[in-house]
């Protein structure tokens, strides 16, 4: 049995794990009178178009790429923090901005897709059935690199092309080294740490102590995704960095940045399009040679190791239970919505995708208050700054709350059947859609509100804008109650669930910007009540879409 | 919402004429049976033949086509939500808060069931104990065995001490020690004759031991009903075990000797 053959066991398997990952049966999601056969069209139509929107997030990256480097030449005639930027040192800027975003993309995919992947327990199924070790190594690999097909190929494909177009065509085939790199990193770093997690996060005990290591480590594990936003955010001070020590001649310093990854292969376009001789001694060409060869071969050996892995780590024996002496049996009951609040932060705390959604805005009201506190930002930019941040929480908030509909999944056949409100459901979700706000804001508040002199306009902005991040987690949770009503959950995880979290989030982001733009363009010196007006007359109008007319219903 | 009929408020579960159908396939067809005060119902059946559907319905996972659920005389299809506060439910498979340890996930339980913290911790004290659950009440329960999440589901479904407790195959995956409390257990829940137990099986020899009337059914229609006692008056000859009787009520022992030839060459 060969390739051939592997890949027919794969197409079996990548059906089951699409069923699971869509439906999450073995989550134990319940859905009922619909036909497999239906069910099994739909799971893998879902995949596909989930697939396809990461694809389209990163083959938007690389056409924004594409266009700065269109516009090097205009951009680098006005200096960089002081410093002038040459034309292929820019390029090789974005160049490497491009890779490391497209392998910190991939990588957070995989990561909200391996616990569905893991719990799906398709490739021990395969274990028993008489097939050659070759031929299971081989299918488990070809399934694994099934979860990336289209991401991959989109990035493997564009990149040269856009380069291409842009650069010319040795260029455009002199960044593929450096993509496909950047992809064989990205994938067997998903799997390596993903299984990690699973055996130090998922399997931790609970109690404060282990609980507070295991949002420590979270915060560990949300940084390279963080650093994915921090990285477009300080672009220009990076390329400003990067300038002045390629620019000022060879050094060690130059030399170790060019043995760096992924800027080793960023300056392979210029290099081939006959620019990047000018930046680039002889001798530290051969420090860009030795080090791509390195990595090139890094990279083999990640993608042989994946192939081989994904098996092993697939058929994995599950965790293990420690057997200790409880401290006491004590129970501490809550109201309902509070218990739902406690229950999915709890949940949370043991999976990446949501723990990600609840420590990424409140690391982006750390970063930019420790920002304006550290750089003492003058008190109007400061002030700016400030409320630019409150936004993006507001916005960020929104736009992940829908996925935390999706931790319904979860036993959702035994949660069904608890004497539990749908308002309790939504109330405890929009709580903790509510408290991530509040905690980013109020991170910004207090490093920034030291460095302005209007700190009481500040605190009315954050609460001016509750009401309107209140209201639009309760029509978003509105909507997918009405859906899960009709046709079953629909949201598993992230990338799975990513057309309805994309979709479901739009209404509720129009709600969020509404008093954000009322602030804007309010007449007379009350903008702040003209947005508190905004926001309140939303949560008036959706309350009743999301409370009352589920109030006494159980779903 | 419909008010109880008079007199069905010591009724634990009545279910009338109902009908689950899956798509066009029907799963349960007109199922009429009453659990009584103090009374272990058991539903027997092969594989398919309605058990765990009859069961899905009772506890609100799958909409009736047709018929009524009474829980103490509360209407479980119109008012949901108060049914589900008088039932307590093991499912056949242990799908639960896989993140959550048994603590947290009785904690989440005890909450949603109002229960105080001192009767929620002085039950599940004595719950856990029985069940030898303490070494392992703040693991996981993605780390724990299948035997052991089935006792979380037990103490679960006890925690409020619901007058309904509807079991969906509740000891498959138990040690003998645990069989043996639950059957202990369910024997003392009914003494105090108020309560009722739904207990669905295909192991005749538990429901032997444990039910006080067992309602066969086959391909989602009631064959017979009632105790074993009146099960065997009905028999061609009056020492039949109970699984002789389900055999012969479902026609499952038509062609059986010969499928047991059949294995013989293999």
């Amino acid at each position: 049995m060969g390739w051939r053959e592997a890949w027919r066991i794969s197409n079996v398997a990548f059906t089951e794990l699409s069923l699971q990952a869509i439906y999450a049966l073995r989550q134990g999601n319940s859905v009922f009178g619909d036909r497999a056969e239906r069910m099994v069209r739909r799971a893998r139509r879902r995949v596909v178009q989930s697939k396809t929107i990461v694809a389209l997030v990163l083959l938007f990256l690389c056409a924004g790429a594409a266009f700065l480097l269109h516009l090097a030449p205009a951009i680098t005639t006005r200096p960089f923090f002081g410093v002038f930027v040459s034309v292929p040192v820019f390029d090789a800027g974005v160049l490497t901005g491009l890779i490391s975003l497209d392998l910190a993309f991939l990588w957070w995919t995989g990561l909200q897709v391996l616990p569905t992947f893991l719990a799906s327990g398709v490739l021990a199924v395969l274990e028993p059935l008489p097939i050659d070790d070759r031929t299971l190594g081989r299918a488990a690999g070809l399934l694994y690199l099934r979860l990336f097909d289209l991401p991959a190929l989109s990035v493997l494909l564009a990149t040269p092309l856009f380069v291409g177009a842009v650069l010319g065509p040795g260029a455009g085939v002199a960044i593929l080294p450096g993509v496909a790199t950047g992809v064989a990193f990205a994938l067997a770093l998903a799997l390596l740490t993903g299984r990690a997690f699973v055996r130090r996060i998922q399997g931790s005990r609970g109690g404060g102590g282990p609980t507070l290591v295991r949002w420590t480590y979270l915060v560990l594990w949300v940084l390279p995704a963080f650093a994915m936003f921090g990285l477009v955010v300080a672009a220009p001070g990076l390329v400003a960095l990067v300038a002045r020590t390629i620019q000022g001649g060879p050094s060690v310093a130059t030399d170790l940045l060019l043995a760096a990854f992924p800027f080793t292969f960023a300056v392979l376009p210029p290099l081939a399009a006959g620019t990047g001789s000018l930046f680039l001694a002889p001798a530290s060409a051969v420090v860009v040679a030795i080090a791509s060869a390195g990595y090139l071969l890094l990279a083999s050996a990640s993608a042989v190791w994946l192939m081989g892995a994904v098996r092993r780590v697939g058929i994995a024996p599950p965790l293990a239970a420690r057997e200790v002496d409880a401290r006491s049996i004590a129970l501490f009951p809550q109201s309902a919505a509070r218990a739902v609040l406690t229950k999915d932060l709890r949940i949370a705390s043991r999976t990446p995708g949501y723990a990600f959604l609840i420590l990424f805005p409140a690391l982006d009201g750390l970063a930019i208050g420790l920002f304006t506190f550290v750089t003492g930002t003058g008190t109007n930019g400061a002030f700016a700054l400030g409320l630019g941040a409150v936004t993006t929480s507001a916005l960020l908030a929104t736009f992940f709350g829908p996925a935390f509909f999706a931790i319904e999944v979860n036993a959702y056949s035994y949660g069904r059947t608890l004497p539990i409100r749908d308002s309790s459901i939504v109330l405890g979700k929009t709580a903790l859609v509510a408290t991530i706000y509040l905690v980013a804001a109020g991170l910004v508040l207090g490093l920034t509100a030291l460095r302005v002199d209007r700190p009481l306009t500040f605190f009315e902005f954050i609460a001016a804008e509750l009401p309107a991040v209140v209201a639009a987690a309760f029509v978003e949770l509105g909507i997918l109650f009405r859906r899960a009503r009709a046709r079953g959950l629909p949201i598993v995880n992230l990338y799975s669930g990513a057309f309805y979290a994309v979709l479901v989030a739009i209404p509720g982001l129009i709600l969020a910007a509404l008093p954000l733009l009322a602030y804007r363009l309010a007449p007379g010196a009350a903008p702040v009540a003209w947005m508190g007006l905004v926001a309140v007359a939303e949560l008036a109008a959706a309350s009743p879409f999301a409370l009352w007319r589920s109030g006494g219903r159980s779903t | 919402m419909a008010a109880p009929l008079p007199g069905s408020e010591r009724i634990p579960l009545a279910v009338e004429a109902l009908s689950v159908a899956y798509g066009e396939r029907s799963a349960v067809d007109h199922l009429s049976f009453t659990v009584r005060p103090g009374e272990i119902y058991g539903l027997l059946g092969a594989n398919g033949a309605g058990k765990s559907s009859t069961i899905k319905a009772i506890v609100g996972l799958v909409p009736p086509r047709e018929g009524h659920i009474r829980v103490f005389g509360v209407d479980a299809i119109a008012n949901g939500l108060a049914a589900k506060q008088r039932i307590g439910y093991v499912p056949e498979t242990s799908l639960l808060y896989e993140a959550l340890t048994p603590r947290e996930f009785l904690e989440f339980v005890a909450s949603v069931r109002h229960l105080d913290a001192g009767t929620a911790s002085t039950r599940a004290e004595s719950y856990a104990a029985a069940f030898r659950l303490e070494t392992e009440f703040d693991e996981p329960i993605a780390a724990l065995s299948n035997g052991t999440r089935q006792k979380v589901l037990l103490i679960a479904a006890l925690l409020h001490q619901p007058p309904l407790l509807v079991l969906d195959e509740p000891l498959h995956s138990l040690d003998p020690r645990s069989v043996r409390i639950m059957k202990e257990l369910l024997a003392r829940y009914v003494a105090t004759g108020a309560r009722g137990v739904l207990f669905s099986t295909h192991t005749m020899e538990i429901a032997e031991q444990l039910c006080h009337r067992v309602a066969i059914l086959d391909r989602g229609v009631l064959r017979a009903e009632g105790s074993l006692a009146v099960l065997r008056e009905r028999g061609a000859h009056g020492d039949e075990t109970l699984e002789e009787i389900f055999l012969r009520l479902t026609r499952e022992d038509e062609g059986l000797d010969a499928a047991v030839r059949a294995l013989e060459g293999l």
